[in-house]
């Protein structure tokens, strides 16, 4: 708490200034910025080891001397603030004297190890030491070597985590891993140890350095001490190119480079290309070590085409022949659209526009979404939902607000970048955070209360601070109109009490939303995949009329995949918005006639022989879709079914036609993040097998119906552009909406609520494909609260049956103290488990029961 | 673990005197207890200072009487109290540092042992004088009996009203936590002590923030003394103008001197400050001279952080400006004497031993430096020394000197700098011949 001083943000409002002298030219700069900062920014380099941008300075390197006159001794850049009149020098003799000093007592028990060292080429200690060292080291002694004991045998490598590896002899004790540890990601599994120069950074005690955000540490490692497993020994750094490219996974869309190799065709690592807007230099693991999914030896190499109840290999061409022939023969054979498609928001601005085309104007239907993992979707647009998620969103927002609302959503799972944000917010700034989730997760850590309601009333919940709000009036009365008739129950202890929260923590949220000047509030998943959604986000509505939010707040429920903001921009939705729809029936002259239709009623028309034939891409529904029986029937029940994927999956096992996906790393394309912003990546391998990219398989198919899609790549592009131009935002309701309590049958049977989701780790189904991520998780578990698993007399790693009225599954238990005693959670990103069996389409809370496998 | 000091002190003397307050009833057995403390005339400053003192007042009182910091640094008392900013919404803290270490330095444990009332009194009237309302004393991991001691004491305070809630009517509120200390030499430094109470690595914070501004928890802090805070109640009772009549101009009060090594009689001795060094060394009531009569060969006068004295500079009286122009320091106020029989290179062996055992690891020069500083040492001592060993010593002490966030590092390499300037041809001859000018013939009185 005590460090609480940001000096690495250079202060850009109005602030006074100082002028001083640098070397010899004089500099201006906000009064407060250190020396080393002003020094950058007139393009002086100084040199740091223990200085990091995004940490706070720790000052204890010393190697960014500066010698200021007048003063006694050399002073540090890092911490010294530039005053007026300073005279500053940052590389005279007695400077270069200073940093040589350091360099040589930085090297004395450095086992100088660099032609086996993996940082060798890009390691901050062997550039300075080529600048500031000596060749002849004074220091003529035996080198300190740590674990260098009969019982210790771990002399240099310490394998410290699922990937991480420290060697504690090259560590020059700069603590930045530390201080990135606690105050980026406020993860505590690792530690000093011992004083002096026996001084350690080793694990804590009994713990594994696997949280979420780990492979960061070993890029803010300025030396080879912590390196991670998957980098190790494969390749010298200067052997490699870096492609850029953004994460796959996540809606925020971080940047990263590529470190590939063009002969070998090979991704060696992943890490962040620092974009301060987005992911501010940090990198989630998955987002880090995704990219060897690209690479997965399952990867499918060759189209497949059912023969006999059998899937054979064919070539391209055998199988684009069959797709044309048989969706031409079901359209012919019904005399009316009857075919649909499901085209995953992860894929690229190219193909789902392609396949929007492909279904919409070739084939002329609306049968086509991109969402795999909600139930119950309503069919039209426009309603509550769709304009909180059409609403403009920030992501350095976050950093500039002073209340931060969260609402329904695991956001290291979800949505990691931005949980960083909101740790960097707290730290750094006046903000209170509040958190509201079904069950207690990370956010606890940063937030000022994660208030924990009862599953399934989040409506009621956002009724109660409205409620609240007027009962205490800390909103002017003529705001609240006629709300009080649109909700129910009509008094905020009512509604607070059905949510089983304590009326005192919502009080505290609506007198923060009263009060707030630059107010974040958004919802996560837990609202996204609720059948609740429509009413809990007229809720949402209410609330921000209630309040005057306009102008003041930036309201979203975020969307999950990076790009899940193309596809609704691009009109993958079955009833895009009217703008969007304007604009495309205008480019296509013409709409299809016929009803749009979800993912989840073309499910159900398929089981009625409505739907007749289906075309998904990069999806996979039977392990997703929040009702396995009832996906499964519906695909089964298809004349003909199409899967494109990167894997075989439970999906492609039930199709005519397979073919093989191109990952997002082998062709280049265009994401829209969740703030709208489109990042490009680069293609950084070539498919040395048949994979073809999404948009390639759309022109292919309309082809094979002799209807050409694009003139060419760069028409197709023009057009996106174009679309992705039309304003999409929907206006806000000018009334209060009805958002009435609707009692959820709780079936005692079944006390507990069933949460699934992401593991930390995972994301989507196709992250399991990854060596690194499955060494940190590699099967599914059930997450349960320390107390319900001494109340069941389970320990963690036993196997427990998790039971649902419609389904059962074996996992092993995972106590963690980020759950309530009431709710468990599974994750659903392992194909070895039936999880999404447990599941019902139409419940809105999911409940299950566990109990002890014996054996 | 509870120990008990049985050190020598000059309390007969201070009892009779009127100018030594702090040792006037070190030896009375039952001076812990609060009812023989009230009996003596405790607890009454505390109480004027609550009737009758505006925290202004206070401070005011404090500078007027030119009390310096104990610890080391000599820094003004009331001066320091001054810095907490002005209507300051946070909470404040005070923290009684009793977390002495520096080898050589044993006074303040005699206070916290057998008068721990006055210590309680002295942080109370200062946090009064600062506004806080929850004040700590971080004792030494070490000072076990200590601790029991003045634990025993907070629970009497609390239990006759001297401290908790609307204490003595005047309204005003005041809690106390007793802290123990790792085990850590830099925990004694106010910003790592504050890291330390916070539950943190006990490394040190750069300045600024100074801790009066942001100390612990973010808040403003005033971290003092035991000695210091001791005499507080006294400057109270008696008025600023009567401390300044002791003592020289700029160094007023008294001071305990920590008399260790060669002398016939170690201990602890209060003396009004501007007393000859000579003859706290010589003089019967003290020292009483050396042991067999030997010869003096040096002295550290203000623990083992302060340069050396020869003996033809002894001749000095012990207050912070007549050591400085000496070329040292009064520090902590330890006074170690050596006798000819000593070899240099022997002492600073045991000096950068603890100095590289203790420093925390964080700054560069500091944790490599006092590392390779202690290899050197030993390797001129065991009779390895090479040519250039001296002069590299010298280069690596410049290195560290100044260039650390806290002062342990300028602390560790003072000594031995002073060591070599003052006695070089002793080290030089180590190196030549492989052994001892002087052999070292380690016999110590009974008592240190």
């Amino acid at each position: 708490m005590a460090e609480k001083t940001d000096k690495n943000t250079v202060v850009v409002e109005k602030t006074p200034t100082v002028t001083f002298t640098l070397d010899g030219r004089e500099v201006t700069v906000p009064k407060g910025t250190t020396i080393l900062l002003a020094a950058q920014s007139v393009g002086i380099d100084i040199p740091t080891l223990c200085w990091h941008p995004k940490l706070t300075i720790a000052g204890s390197c010393r190697m960014c001397y500066v010698e200021i006159e007048k003063w006694p001794k050399l002073a540090i850049s890092c911490a010294t603030e530039a005053m007026d009149g300073m005279v500053v020098y940052t590389d005279s003799d007695l400077v270069r004297k200073g940093r040589a000093a350091v360099i040589q007592f930085t090297l004395m028990n450095h086992p100088l190890d660099c032609p086996t060292c993996d940082k060798g080429g890009e390691c901050t200690l062997q550039d300075l030491a080529f600048a500031y060292g000596v060749d002849n080291s004074e220091f003529d002694f035996g080198k300190h070597r740590f674990g260098a004991t009969e019982n210790d045998t771990t002399f240099d490598d310490v394998v410290v985590g699922p990937e991480i590896v420290l060697n504690r002899n090259r560590c020059i004790r700069c603590y930045r891993c530390i201080r990135a540890n606690k105050e980026a990601f406020g993860e505590f599994d690792l530690g000093v140890f011992e004083r002096g120069n026996h001084t350690e950074i080793n694990v804590a005690p009994g713990r594994r350095l696997d949280n979420p955000f780990s492979g960061n540490l070993t890029e803010v490692c300025p030396v080879g001490a912590l390196t991670h497993l998957d980098w190790r020994y494969k390749i010298r750094v200067w052997l490699t190119d870096t492609t850029s490219s953004i994460c796959p996974f996540y809606s925020s869309g971080s940047n990263i480079l590529l470190y590939t190799n063009q002969q070998q065709n090979k991704i060696y690592r992943a890490t962040s290309r620092v974009n301060d807007d987005i992911d501010d230099g940090w990198l989630s693991d998955t987002t880090r070590f995704g990219y060897q999914v690209a690479m997965s030896p399952d990867r499918l190499k060759m189209p497949l085409i059912k023969k006999d109840g059998k899937q054979v290999e064919a070539t391209w061409e055998e199988a684009l022949k069959l797709i044309g022939k048989r969706l031409t023969e079901i359209t012919e054979k019904k005399g009316r659209v009857c075919i649909g498609g499901l085209v995953a928001s992860s894929q690229d601005n190219a193909t789902l526009f392609s396949f929007s085309k492909l279904l919409r104007k070739v084939v002329g239907s609306n049968n086509i979404d991109f969402r795999t993992d909600y139930r119950m979707l309503p069919q039209t647009s426009g309603g509550a939902y769709d304009v909180l998620c059409s609403q403009p969103f920030s992501i350095v927002g976050i950093n500039q607000s002073d209340v931060i609302v969260t609402l329904g959503s695991d956001l290291v799972k979800e949505h990691p970048n931005e949980y960083l944000r909101i740790r960097k917010a707290v730290n750094f700034g006046a903000v209170s955070v509040y958190a509201m989730n079904p069950y207690r997760t990370k956010s606890s850590d940063v937030a000022k209360k994660e208030l924990v309601y009862q599953a399934g009333t989040e409506e009621i919940l956002i009724n109660s601070i409205c409620l609240v709000a007027i009962e205490d009036g800390l909103i002017d009365s003529s705001l609240a109109g006629n709300l009080a008739e649109c909700i129910s129950p009509s008094t905020a202890a009512e509604s607070a009490e059905l949510c089983e929260v304590n009326l005192e923590d919502i009080r505290a949220i609506a007198r923060a939303l009263a009060d707030g000047r630059q107010i974040t509030f958004f919802a996560g998943e837990i609202v996204g995949r609720s059948i609740n959604r429509e009413a809990i986000a007229a809720a949402l509505c209410n609330l921000h009329r209630l309040f005057g939010l306009s102008g003041r707040c930036q309201m979203n429920i975020l969307p999950r995949h990076a790009n899940s903001c193309g596809a609704v921009q691009l009109g993958l939705l079955p009833a895009p918005v009217l703008a969007t729809k304007d604009m495309l029936s205008k480019l296509w002259g013409g709409w299809p006639e016929s009803e749009p239709q979800t993912t989840d009623r073309m499910m159900a028309n398929m089981k009625k022989d409505e739907i007749d034939g289906y075309m998904i891409v990069g999806a996979n529904p039977i392990m997703l879709y929040p009702d396995r029986e009832f996906a499964t029937d519906a695909l089964e029940g298809l004349d003909f079914l199409m899967v494109a994927d990167l894997f075989e999956t439970e999906t492609t096992a039930l199709a005519d036609v397979v073919l093989p996906l191109a990952s997002w790393a082998e062709y280049s394309g265009e994401y829209v993040n969740l703030e709208g912003r489109v990042q490009k990546t680069h293609q950084a391998l070539k498919t040395d097998y048949d994979a073809r990219p999404g948009y390639e398989i759309a022109a292919l198919i309309a082809q094979q119906l002799e209807q050409p899609l694009f003139e060419n790549d760069q028409t197709r592009d023009e057009t996106i552009t174009k679309v992705l131009a039309v304003d999409s935002t929907l206006p806000w309701p000018d009334e209060f909406l009805e958002v009435k309590h609707v009692a959820d049958e709780v079936d005692e049977e079944y006390p507990l609520v069933l949460f699934v989701g992401d593991d930390s780790h995972h994301s989507g189904y196709l992250t399991e494909k990854s060596n690194s991520l499955t060494n940190f998780q590699a099967e599914p578990y059930v997450e349960i609260s320390p107390t319900l698993a001494k109340r069941l007399g389970i320990d963690d790693g036993d196997s427990v049956r998790v039971e649902s009225p419609v389904g059962k599954i074996v996992v092993p238990v995972r106590i963690s103290h980020h759950i309530n005693n009431d709710v468990v959670f599974v994750p659903m990103n392992f194909s070895g488990k039936q999880v999404n069996s447990l599941i019902m389409r139409k419940s809105r809370v999911d409940r299950v029961r566990i109990s002890k496998v014996v054996d | 673990m509870s120990f008990y000091s049985p050190v020598r002190t000059n309390a007969q003397e201070a009892a009779k005197s009127d100018s030594l307050p702090l040792f006037r009833f070190v030896e009375d057995p039952e001076q812990t207890k609060i009812d023989t403390y009230e009996a003596h005339g405790g607890y009454q400053a505390w109480r004027k200072t609550l009737t009758e003192m505006t925290p202004e007042q206070v401070v005011g009182e404090v500078k007027n009487a030119g009390l310096r910091g104990r610890g080391g640094a000599g820094f003004p008392a009331g001066v320091k109290w001054g810095f907490v900013p002005k209507g300051s919404t946070k909470p404040k803290y005070l923290i009684c540092n009793a977390d002495e270490s520096e080898p050589g330095t044993c006074k303040d444990r005699v206070l916290l042992e057998r008068d721990p009332h006055a210590v309680i009194e002295g942080m109370a009237i200062a946090s009064y004088a600062i506004d806080c309302h929850l004040m700590f004393i971080y004792i030494r991991g070490e000072f076990g009996y200590a601790a029991d001691v003045m634990r025993a004491a907070m629970a009497e305070a609390y239990k006759k009203g001297q401290l908790g809630k609307n204490i003595h009517g005047g309204g005003y509120d005041l809690d106390m936590i007793v802290h123990t200390g790792g085990g850590a030499y830099v925990c004694g430094e106010e910003t790592a002590q504050t890291n330390s109470i916070e539950g943190r690595r006990g490394n040190a914070r750069m300045k600024p923030p100074f801790p009066a501004v942001a100390g612990l928890y973010g808040c403003p802090t005033i971290v003092n003394n035991v000695e210091t805070l001791a005499s507080v109640p006294h400057i109270i009772n008696r008025g600023g103008d009567w401390y300044k009549t002791l003592g020289t101009e700029k160094s007023t009060g008294s001071k305990i001197f920590s008399l260790s090594g060669h002398v016939r009689q170690p201990g602890n001795y209060e003396l009004l400050l501007g007393h000859n060094l000579k003859d706290l060394i010589y003089s019967p009531k003290y020292g009483g001279g050396i042991i067999g009569d030997k010869k003096l060969k040096g002295v550290i006068p203000g623990g083992s952080s302060t340069p050396f004295l020869k003996p033809d500079q002894i001749d000095v009286s012990l207050d912070y400006e007549s050591l400085a122009s000496a070329g040292t320091m009064l520090g902590s106020g330890a006074v170690i004497v050596f006798h000819e029989e000593t070899c240099i290179v022997w002492i600073i062996t045991k000096l950068i031993r603890f100095y590289r055992h203790e420093s925390c690891g964080k700054c560069t020069p500091c944790r490599e430096g006092t590392a390779w500083l202690e290899l050197l040492i030993n390797r001129i001592e065991q009779g390895g020394g090479k040519p250039g060993d001296i002069e590299k010593i010298e280069s690596i002490c410049d290195n560290i000197m100044g260039r650390t966030v806290c002062p342990l590092g300028d602390a560790a390499v003072m000594p031995i700098k002073s060591a070599i300037a003052q006695w070089r041809d002793e080290w030089q001859y180590h190196i030549d011949h492989g052994k001892c000018l002087v052999e070292t013939k380690c016999e110590l009185a009974p008592g240190n």
